[in-house]
């Protein structure tokens, strides 16, 4: 199965198999809140599982492919019998356990592990659903089901006056039903509506309670009848009145399929319904343009050369040989080559820009299913999802993110009884959202629950000695930022859910590694915003370049608050180890580079060199080192993986090259303070 | 065997009837001229089928089939009616009858309509 050649295959199957899974429970979670699901959502699941199954089989995983097999059978009956007792919440349960079934699977198959699992269990459980519907809705076809047919019917011309025959037929129709609408309308001192039923047909539409076999015996037997077709009705349902005297007519021609077409491919009508619903849903949903599939691993090399030609350009431009000499020409072009370069890295920067709306739509599958078991009412509210971000920044959130939406389910929002006695709203809400703020993306969750506990976090703060300023000095936001340390939970219990042993500390560790920063505000019985802010690629970012020593290094521009040169008079204060210095009347850390890094330099004295300060975490430090040499755009390489293994290294994030073709080290400033 | 009125006020039609219906396994128990005629043989034969011609004296088909369907609510009648009738035929068949031909029709689609009641 997994031999050499099937893997691009494979990879494909993967693939799209994954992609349809995820359109399944966007679909079917929409789907849920209105507790129906229409037809348009019916047919787009029965696809998606049609599909997987002809995948899956052609890949061996006959396992999978029976699951699948077993949905589409359930779906089949959903489709073609249109039952009305359907339990909507155990039928997305059943798909959302069939999605996970396959889900899984397919991850032990990206592993390279054996895909075992057994489909029995839950083929049970399907089959055992399609048979209380089928059961379900048979008792209920006894008792009173109207069906709505649509018939055309073509009259024998040979018997003449079919406006009459017409008029006959809906007379004796009249028997077995009450609403009833037919085209044409008109059937009297009407001669268009003559060239009508014998070019288009007679078409009637009705509700009735009798068989389908039946209503075909009334058609079969009516001598006058030559032709007649049962049409499933592709237009929007007609509204039938049971009123009689209010006959409408489906005689817009716009709004009804032609039927020469539907007997020919009753397929494509098929289709083209799917699409025309398919139109209207995307108006409203998150832009879902056309794309194709390109391997990441592509798109990263593209990345890798576009970031060598910027850079090779800026070598070229700066080269040691030009320096001097006069070149007009070679200015002018270079320069438009150095707008061309820009074009394109900012086209290919884009092409790895994602919209968060699939991380952000991952959501509401967790509060549903968080929901349920909790019992609490909880409605998660998206906003900006179509916001862009790099597909690799997009990775690496996802799990942040998730982990900060079940905290607020789980210890954010109180109990339904809870809400209900303390006089606020049932419902629980969790908003998610999404902006760009200048080059960063700004993700905020907030919920309504009940906030963060001021005075718990200080004890516990106190407890783990993490407080170094004295108590009163502290700020509330100061206080809340502490459930970001390592090791910190207040809730003593650990449920399912949150507080499995990764803590907030986690969560901003990860926003930390791709150059983010997480802070957290509150107000006590409200509820708590976490704020998470984001580079919006990791790739190319606005670099400034330092000198300690011999070495060059680089920090992101977008953390520098100012740099200076300290003088003489600037108040400099040594506290046990931490020397400080006073820059208008506030004082901030100093990090010696060279001290931190390890590096030989002769230039020790403050004075003599330069203070960068930076922020991050609303966290302002200086940083001192011997010069600064300027600032340019760097495209950020992974260390080497040799490098990457020594302990020191934790304080680089990653390397580049330099205009003068030098390396320059990228310095991860989170890590260089911890020290 | 089912039984046959039928109701026509032009001998010719009624012996074309006769003829082929009997041809073809119906039992005919009356023939009448008129409206009214056919009334009172609807009332005295109670035959499960009437064939019925629209244009005739003293009372005709109209009035005919809804005195009939005074009578007896699930008579099954049949208009046998001539080319351009269609408001008498629509009458007709809002007064009760179950279904139409035109003349001249085929023997075929008699037959074929007289099947279905």
């Amino acid at each position: 199965m997994s031999d050499k050649q099937n893997e691009p295959m494979l990879d494909m199957f993967l693939f799209e198999t994954q992609e349809l899974l995820n359109e399944l429970e966007q679909d079917l979670l929409l789907g849920e809140k209105s507790d129906s699901l229409d037809l348009a959502k019916i047919n787009e699941i029965f696809r998606i599982m049609h599909t997987i199954k002809g995948s899956a089989s052609m890949m061996f995983y006959t396992h999978i492919a029976s699951v699948a097999h077993s949905l589409e059978d359930l779906f089949y009956c959903l489709r073609e019998e249109n039952p009305k007792i359907v339990d909507y919440s155990r039928l997305t349960d059943l798909v959302l356990e069939v999605s996970d079934f396959i889900k899984l699977e397919l991850e032990k198959i990206e592993q390279g592990l054996e895909p075992d699992a057994d489909p029995e269990q839950i083929k049970n459980e399907m089959n055992q659903m399609l048979q209380k519907i089928k059961q379900d809705n048979m008792e209920m076809e006894e008792v009173n089901s109207m069906e709505q047919y649509k018939v055309v019917i073509f009259f024998d011309e040979a018997c003449q006056m079919e406006n009459m025959r017409a008029f006959t037929l809906i007379r004796e129709l009249e028997d077995i039903t009450n609403d009833m609408v037919y085209t044409p309308n008109e059937l009297f001192d009407n001669e268009e509506a003559l060239q009508i039923m014998r070019k288009e047909g007679f078409q009637i539409t009705f509700l009735t309670n009798i068989g389908y076999s039946s209503i075909q015996q009334i058609f079969a037997e009516n001598p006058f009848i030559r032709n007649f077709e049962f049409v499933e009705d592709l237009c929007e349902e007609l509204v039938i009145s049971s009123n009689h005297d209010d006959i409408t007519s489906c005689s817009d021609e716009s709004n009804c399929i032609k039927i020469e077409e539907l007997k020919v491919e009753e397929n494509k009508a098929d289709k083209s319904k799917i699409e025309e619903c398919n139109i209207e849903e995307h108006k409203a949903q998150a832009p879902n343009q056309k794309m194709i599939s390109v391997n990441v691993n592509k798109l990263d090399v593209l990345m890798d050369l576009v970031g060598e030609i910027v850079m090779l350009e800026e070598m070229v431009m700066k080269s040691p040989d030009l320096e001097g000499l006069k070149l007009p020409n070679f200015n002018k072009t270079a320069t438009q080559l150095q707008k061309l370069t820009g074009e394109l890295r900012e086209i290919v920067m884009s092409i790895r820009m994602l919209p968060l709306s699939f991380t952000f739509q991952k959501m509401h599958r967790i509060v549903r299913d968080m929901s349920k078991k909790l019992d609490k009412n909880v409605e998660i509210v998206l906003e900006g999802e179509e916001t862009e971000v790099d597909k690799n920044i997009i990775e690496k959130i996802s799990d942040p993110i998730m982990h900060l939406v079940r905290n607020a389910m789980d210890h954010g929002i109180e109990t339904m009884e809870m809400r209900q006695r303390i006089g606020k709203p049932i419902t629980g809400t969790i908003k998610l959202s999404a902006q760009n703020v200048g080059s960063d993306v700004l993700i905020t969750i907030q919920d309504d629950g009940k906030g963060l506990n001021k005075e718990k976090i200080l004890q516990k703060a106190k407890k783990n000695g993490l407080i170094v300023k004295p108590e009163g000095e502290l700020t509330d936001k100061e206080i809340y930022n502490f459930i970001f340390q390592p090791g910190f939970s207040t809730k003593e219990n650990i449920s399912e859910f949150s507080g499995r042993g990764v803590g907030m500390d986690v969560v901003a560790k990860n926003i930390e590694n791709i150059g983010g920063s997480v802070s957290v505000d509150s107000e006590e019985g409200k509820g708590m915003i976490v704020y998470l802010k984001l580079p919006l690629t990791l790739a190319i970012i606005e670099g400034m370049n330092l000198k300690v020593g011999a070495s060059v290094f680089t920090i992101p521009t977008s953390i520098v608050k100012e740099s200076f040169r300290p003088k003489s008079n600037d108040a400099l204060m040594k506290e046990e180890n931490h020397e400080m210095i006073m820059v208008r009347g506030e004082v901030y850390p100093i990090l010696r580079l060279h001290h931190i890094l390890n590096i030989k330099t002769e230039i020790t004295d403050l004075h003599e060199g330069i203070m960068i300060m930076v922020e991050q975490n609303d966290q302002k430090i200086c940083i001192f080192c011997d010069a600064l040499l300027g600032q340019q755009q760097v495209v950020v390489k992974a260390l080497p993986s040799y490098l990457r293994r020594m302990n020191q290294m934790k304080y680089l994030a990653g390397c580049t090259l330099l205009g003068d073709g030098t390396i320059s080290l990228i310095l991860d400033l989170a890590n260089v303070k911890k020290k | 065997m089912k039984k046959v009125l039928i109701v026509d006020d032009a001998e010719f039609m009624r012996l074309s009837l006769r003829t082929f219906l009997g041809k073809h396994g119906y039992e005919i128990i009356g023939e009448a001229a008129d409206g009214k005629m056919a009334l009172d043989l609807y009332e005295k034969e109670r035959p499960d089928i009437v064939t019925m011609d629209l244009t005739m004296p003293v009372m005709d088909g109209i009035e005919s089939i809804k005195e009939i369907m005074k009578i007896d609510k699930d008579a099954k009648i049949l208009v046998v009616s001539a080319m351009g009738q269609e408001t008498k035929v629509r009458d007709a068949i809002l007064a009760g009858a179950k279904n139409f031909i035109v003349k001249p029709f085929t023997e075929e689609s008699v037959l074929k309509v007289l099947s279905t009641f």
